[in-house]
């Protein structure tokens, strides 16, 4: 313990008092309640304005679904959310199947959002080479977008600035990738890792999967254990689609009767 | 036009709490009831009666006289308290309460809240309607639980089995509409307009549009009182000049607060320093912009807190804003996150676009959603 206090006050006198700042010192972020089950995950319930929140996992394991879901809510309550892919291989109206996610994480294609009941209007999609794609999110960031989805990693040079500047605006930052580089995983304040638990059939149809989520960092409230979430596709060719379950029910105050019979 | 509307007891008997659960009839000797309870109603007790009737039908009921000035100090409180829920709120002394929620962006967690907070305020779950007016959002509150919303889809169908007595008619109106047979809203939306206008008048003209499910009426918008203040008592007496500029600024706190959620600002400030033994001091200014922050209101208040020779110990310090005025924002809450900075995202995306091409930045917007080919399902717009 004295030789932890002792490295704490050698780093604080070489690098300067704010080189180290005890968590519980730190103004707790202000979260942004998503109506997504990941705002359990957090502690603050919410995610967290103005920090970085990764969405991990290797495969097919609902990531990218619960982005979608992210941005979608994001799409009805800020005025500009904004996907930066940062892959450059948009495929403009290419279409998702399902099994597919890995092959499709950094390709935003608004048709797999529509489930999710976005609001178009505040949808921005920006195409860029991984290199200026962090130029772009760190601009946006302190313009004071409402949230910035990144379909990729950032250039470590651009880390800290867009931390700056998310901070400063409370941009809500979500980053999906199948593994984070060190930089990227270093700069994140919380980190939910997925894993596929199985795969969900109906009727000889693959209809969905089940899914692990857990918390790999979070730097903004006392680490939570996992949770299972169950992920559902919308199914029929016709819109609009099921909604997928992953939303909180917001329906405190019981519908009683949504036809016009009562 | 979206409006949800939560149906309590009327005001006269909701400022009486420790009455619920028995038969209560309002209304003044030698007039008629003002408002009846629920538990008065399988009496036969209706609002609009005679008294002396009232009393005949049901006479173990307590009977209070009407108290209008509380009634609308409780509208009042209710209506500021409803404020940050919707652009337009409105609440009359008969419990109705309306929200006009077309626009706001999570209506549900609006719906849900003013829910919790008639619910406060009244002592009772309210009964809550959703409709594209305000009148089949009434109707629909009226037909649903305590504590449960009615959602109308459609207004015509929802008001066609509905009796005709519904309407917003006076006595001989409605008798006219018996005699012509038309007894539900359903038959009173079947005949035109204008022949229903020639029988009862304007009224008929706009009896048949709310039986069409048209809502012609509008909610007349409740707006905040123009006056605030703040203070606080000192026991015992202060002297402490750095304890006062404590005070100070946690009362411009508050009233920073009550501004923000009225949207308004403050153009003249006063304030009153009351001695233990003297005559109260005051000072008082007119500002240029109305000042809305806490910064702002204490900037102006501290230097003169700070100058102040007080003549005794200080029992009272008020600060009062006599004089609202619209601060160019209103009822925050409502709007969508970040659209202040709107200007300079849309500044950002341009910068981009300049350095990188127009292509970069786009903004999908739906073209054939059913199309089987994925690039005509949406078009992008640089």
């Amino acid at each position: 313990m004295q030789e932890l206090d002792h490295a704490i006050n050698t780093i604080r006198v070489r690098f300067g008092s704010q080189a180290l700042t005890r968590a519980a010192e730190l103004p707790p972020p202000q979260p942004w309640s998503s109506g997504t089950p990941l705002d359990h995950l957090s502690g603050i319930e919410g995610i967290p304005r103005g920090r970085l929140t990764l969405l991990t996992g290797s495969g097919t394991c609902g990531k990218l679904t619960l982005a979608l879901g992210l941005l979608a809510a994001a799409t009805r309550e800020f005025a500009h959310a904004v996907v930066i892919d940062a892959r450059g291989g948009f495929k403009q109206g290419s279409s998702r199947t399902h099994g597919e996610a890995s092959e499709f994480v950094g390709n935003f294609d608004p048709w797999t959002l529509l489930p999710f009941d976005p609001e178009l209007r505040s949808l921005t999609v920006v195409r860029l080479d991984p290199e200026a794609s962090g130029e772009a999110a760190t601009a946006l960031a302190r313009a004071g977008a409402g949230l910035i989805l990144l379909m990729g990693e950032v250039p470590e040079q651009w880390l800290g600035p867009l931390e700056a500047g998310a901070n400063r605006s409370g941009t809500v930052l979500i980053g999906v990738v199948d593994a984070p580089g060190r930089a990227f995983a270093h700069a994140s304040s919380l980190s939910l890792g997925f894993s596929r638990a199985e795969w969900i059939w109906d009727r000889d149809q693959l209809v969905g999967l089940r899914t692990i989520a857990r918390c790999l960092k979070n730097r903004v409230a006392p680490p939570l254990g996992e949770s299972e979430l169950v992920i559902r596709y919308p199914l029929g060719p016709r819109l609009p689609f099921e909604a997928p379950v992953l939303e909180v029910p917001l329906h405190a105050v019981e519908l009683e009767c949504a036809s016009a019979v009562v | 036009m979206r409006i949800c509307c939560g149906l309590t007891n009327h005001l006269e008997l909701a400022k009486r709490p420790d009455l619920y659960g028995g038969p209560v009839i309002v209304g003044g000797w030698e007039e008629n009831v003002i408002a009846s309870s629920e538990e008065a109603s399988p009496f036969g007790v209706r609002p609009g009666m005679p008294l002396r009737h009232a009393e005949h039908l049901c006479p173990h009921a307590t009977f209070l006289a009407p108290d209008p000035d509380a009634a609308a100090g409780l509208r009042e409180l209710i209506s500021s308290a409803l404020y940050d829920l919707a652009p337009v709120v409105e609440v009359r002394a008969d419990g109705i309460a309306w929200l006009d929620v077309s626009g706001v962006v999570r209506s549900g967690t609006s719906i849900r809240e003013a829910r919790r907070r008639l619910r406060t305020a009244i002592g009772r779950e309210p009964r809550l309607g959703l409709g594209p007016g305000p009148f089949s959002a009434r109707l629909a509150a009226a037909s649903s639980r305590p504590g449960r919303l009615v959602q109308v889809e459609d207004p015509r169908a929802f008001l066609a089995p509905l009796a005709s007595r519904e309407l917003p008619l006076d006595e001989e109106q409605l008798e006219r509409l018996d005699l012509l047979g038309l007894r539900t809203l359903g038959a009173v939306a079947a005949i035109g307009p204008r022949e229903l206008e020639s029988q009862l008048g304007r009224a008929g003209r706009h009896a048949v549009l709310l039986a069409r499910g048209d809502e012609p009426g509008e909610l007349t918008p409740w707006r905040p009182p123009q006056f605030t203040c703040a203070h606080r008592q000192f026991e015992p007496a202060v002297e402490d000049r750095e304890a006062l500029l404590f005070v100070s600024r946690a009362l411009c706190d508050d009233l920073a607060s009550e501004l923000g959620l009225r949207g308004a600002g403050a153009k003249r400030v006063r304030v009153r320093l009351v001695y233990e033994f003297n005559q109260p001091d005051e000072r008082e200014s007119i500002v240029l912009h109305p000042l809305s922050s806490q910064a702002e209101l204490f900037g102006l208040i501290g230097p003169w807190i700070k100058e102040w020779q007080p003549r005794a110990p200080i029992t009272e310090l008020w600060i009062e804003l006599p004089v609202l005025e619209a601060a160019g924002r209103r009822q925050l809450r409502l709007w969508s996150g970040g659209d202040g900075n709107s200007e300079e995202v849309v500044a950002a995306l341009e910068r981009l676009q300049e350095r990188h091409g127009d292509g970069v930045v786009s903004k999908p917007r739906p073209a054939l959603l059913s199309s089987p080919l994925p690039n005509q399902r949406f078009d992008w717009v640089s």
